[in-house]
């Protein structure tokens, strides 16, 4: 489903080089919910871009869906992220000037939708995610947790095989934290692969497998996790 | 556009400034270029005369013995012998010169019959040929229709006069030029002279004047110590026969002075000075209000691309191609420039309506308001290009890079 071999990324600046990703191998099957953890800096975020296809890498192969995406160009990409992939991230990043439904709508205007089909779904993900009342609001004037379910809300409408998340529930507090866990874990039985990077022991260890990132290398994997956690 | 159009009303302050900028320098242009417009039809009205091949040039005599009759046939007879001149004739005017001599002329005698006022040049029988004017009916003067003006009581005008078309009609507007050969009109009340012929056209000196097509050429020859010549000279050698002429009446008699050589380009760029000054300023006016407004654009959309890079990203991880932020924001721009464009257009009919009720303007033609709308539609899509490439080329990976 996702697979990278000896993925490698390499930033490079004036003064410095910072090996983002060595040698970094993993492959991820359809349906699996991965969380990722790991110090600061240790290329989690660089790992879900790659995976995402935000941004390329320096050497290596990365396949998506059994397509290698090595020579895609940016607008191929940009389709790919658009139909198989939904992003989540830690500060929402919710388009502060739209209301909840143009923001919802904004990955299925991409996408060519007629109208009819993505009202469909922006009321049904909304309706999912509990907000159907909450339509003609701004950002501004939800809280930190429902701005983050209307994120997930974006994420899941163009119905992606994908979900990658950086942090989801960083910013919100331990209550809000979990209502956001249990979607992540709902949606998750209902087929969708999710990838989710958190500095939190307690979420990682709801995932079914776990992942840990040290100096830009997988360090131990599953059962390694666990002891590195202490659960 | 829906989205997009909503994102804008909700950040109006932001984007008002701008579209009302817009909007005056539409508003501004239309009315520029109505008044350049109405200026260049009247720079565009023809004189009628030969303008290309005409100069004119003068002799003030401070010789106390002069002969002036004697002393303007040798110099006519000189000017109308040198090589690459046409004709040549003394008269006491010419188009646009903006100073010279005007009469009623009535169809009736008697003090209470209504005169029509008419430029009148004093001519020869050369005068037609000079001036490269087309006789339309009846026939030239003959030089037995001529006279010299005599102070000491002989007839203050002669027998015949030739009427340009516009003064014939403004006299009979009933019929046609050769309908009017032979007419007689009154001058200084009673005195009768008849129309030997009509000249399609031949403005009178005075631009601004609302009878400026009417003119009549009259068959004398006037004047005691100055003279002015008008002379044609063949196509291409106007500008080397002027040196000689002036050089060879110099010689010719020395107790004056030769002077005041003037091509009828330079009178008519002198004539049209202010109103072609007044199209230069407006030009640079209107450009330089159009170049603010674009750099405004500019500016606006530069801030508002750095203010959204993190949305920008955010959009290109949703999905977004290159192409398509390039588009919202072309399209964000289009739709603050038609707000400005449709406010400019009603700003612009507007201060119209009003300049033609104070200045008595000839209002815009229709076409003028949606030609500049479309000017400011490109000005603004140029403006935005720039700062809009730039939204394209922001990393998708802004999105989860920055805070
Ligand atoms: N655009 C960039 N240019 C240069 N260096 C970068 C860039 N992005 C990331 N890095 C570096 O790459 C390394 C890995 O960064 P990354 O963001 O992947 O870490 P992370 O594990 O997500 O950390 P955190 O838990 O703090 O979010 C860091 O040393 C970071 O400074
Ligand atoms: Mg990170």
């Amino acid at each position: 489903m996702l697979s990278m071999q000896n993925i490698s990324m390499v930033y490079r600046t004036e003064t410095v080089e910072t090996h983002a990703l060595r040698d970094f191998s993993l492959d991820v099957e359809e349906g699996e919910f991965v969380s990722v953890t790991g110090p600061s800096g240790s290329g989690k975020t660089t790992f879900l871009n790659i995976a995402g296809l935000l941004e390329g890498f320096t050497s290596g192969r990365y396949s998506l869906d059994g397509k290698d995406t090595t020579q895609l160009d940016d607008a191929s990409r940009s389709r790919l992220r658009n139909e198989k992939i939904g992003f989540i991230f830690q500060s929402f990043n919710l388009i502060p000037e739209l209301d909840i439904f143009d923001n919802v709508d904004v990955p299925l205007r991409y996408r060519g939708f007629d109208s009819a089909e993505r009202r469909r779904r922006i009321d049904s993900v909304l309706d999912m995610v509990g907000l159907a009342s909450r339509k003609k609001h701004l950002p501004s004037q939800l809280s930190g947790g429902q701005q983050q379910r209307v994120a997930i809300a974006r994420a899941l409408a163009g119905e992606p095989r994908f979900l990658l998340a950086d942090e989801p529930t960083g910013n919100l507090d331990s209550a809000m934290a979990d209502s956001v866990m249990e979607l992540l874990e709902d949606i998750n039985s209902k087929g969708t692969t999710i990838i989710m990077v958190t500095h939190e022991p307690s979420l990682a260890a709801r995932a079914r497998r776990n992942i840990f990132v040290r100096d830009g290398q997988l360090s131990v994997e599953d059962a390694g996790l666990k002891v590195a956690i202490g659960s | 556009m829906g989205p997009i159009w909503r994102a804008l009303l909700r950040n109006k302050s932001s984007y008002v400034l701008i579209a009302l900028q817009i909007a005056l320098t539409m508003a501004l242009m239309v009315n520029a270029i109505a008044i350049i417009q109405e200026r260049s039809r009247l720079m565009g009205r023809p004189s009628g005369v030969d303008e290309e091949n005409i100069f004119q040039i003068y002799s003030s005599s401070f010789d106390p013995d002069l002969e002036y009759q004697s002393m303007v046939a040798a110099d006519l007879d000189l000017i109308r012998n040198h090589p690459g001149v046409v004709d040549a004739v003394l008269t006491n005017s010419m188009p646009l010169r903006q100073g010279g001599w005007s009469q009623g002329l009535a169809i009736a005698p008697g003090d209470n019959s209504d005169a029509v006022g008419v430029a009148i040049y004093f001519v020869d029988e050369h005068g037609v040929g000079t001036f490269g004017i087309d006789l339309i009916a009846g026939r030239n003067f003959l030089p037995t229709d001529v006279r010299w003006f005599d102070p000491d009581g002989g007839p203050r005008w002669p027998e015949t006069i030739i009427l340009s078309n516009a003064m014939a009609m403004a006299l009979f507007p009933e019929s046609t030029a050769a309908e009017v050969i032979g007419r007689v009109a009154y001058i200084e009340n009673n005195l009768p002279v008849t129309i030997i012929g009509i000249i399609d056209r031949m403005q009178a000196p005075w631009k601004e004047w609302s009878g400026v097509e009417r003119s009549m050429l009259v068959p004398m020859k006037r004047g005691d110590d100055f003279a002015r010549y008008v002379v044609r000279t063949e196509t291409g050698y106007r500008d080397e026969v002027i040196p000689q002429i002036e050089k060879a009446l110099a010689d010719r008699d020395t107790g004056r002075i030769i002077d005041g050589a003037q091509t009828m380009n330079d009178v008519r760029a002198a004539a049209y000075l202010e109103d072609s000054a007044m199209i230069k300023l407006l030009v640079f006016i209107v450009s330089l209000l159009t170049a603010i407004t674009s750099l405004g654009i500019v500016g606006l959309a530069s801030f508002s691309v750095a203010r959204r890079t993190k949305q920008i990203g955010t959009r290109r991880a949703l999905g977004a191609t290159r192409r398509s932020i390039l588009r919202y924001f072309m399209l964000e721009n289009f739709l603050i420039s038609t707000v400005g464009v449709l406010g400019g257009a009603v700003l612009a009919v507007a201060i119209n309506i009003w300049m033609v009720q104070i200045f008595a303007l000839t209002p815009i033609a229709w076409y003028v308001v949606p030609v500049a709308m479309l000017a400011l539609w490109i000005v603004g899509q140029l403006a935005v290009l720039g700062p809009a490439r730039r939204a394209s080329q922001v990393s998708p990976a802004t999105a989860t890079r920055s805070i």
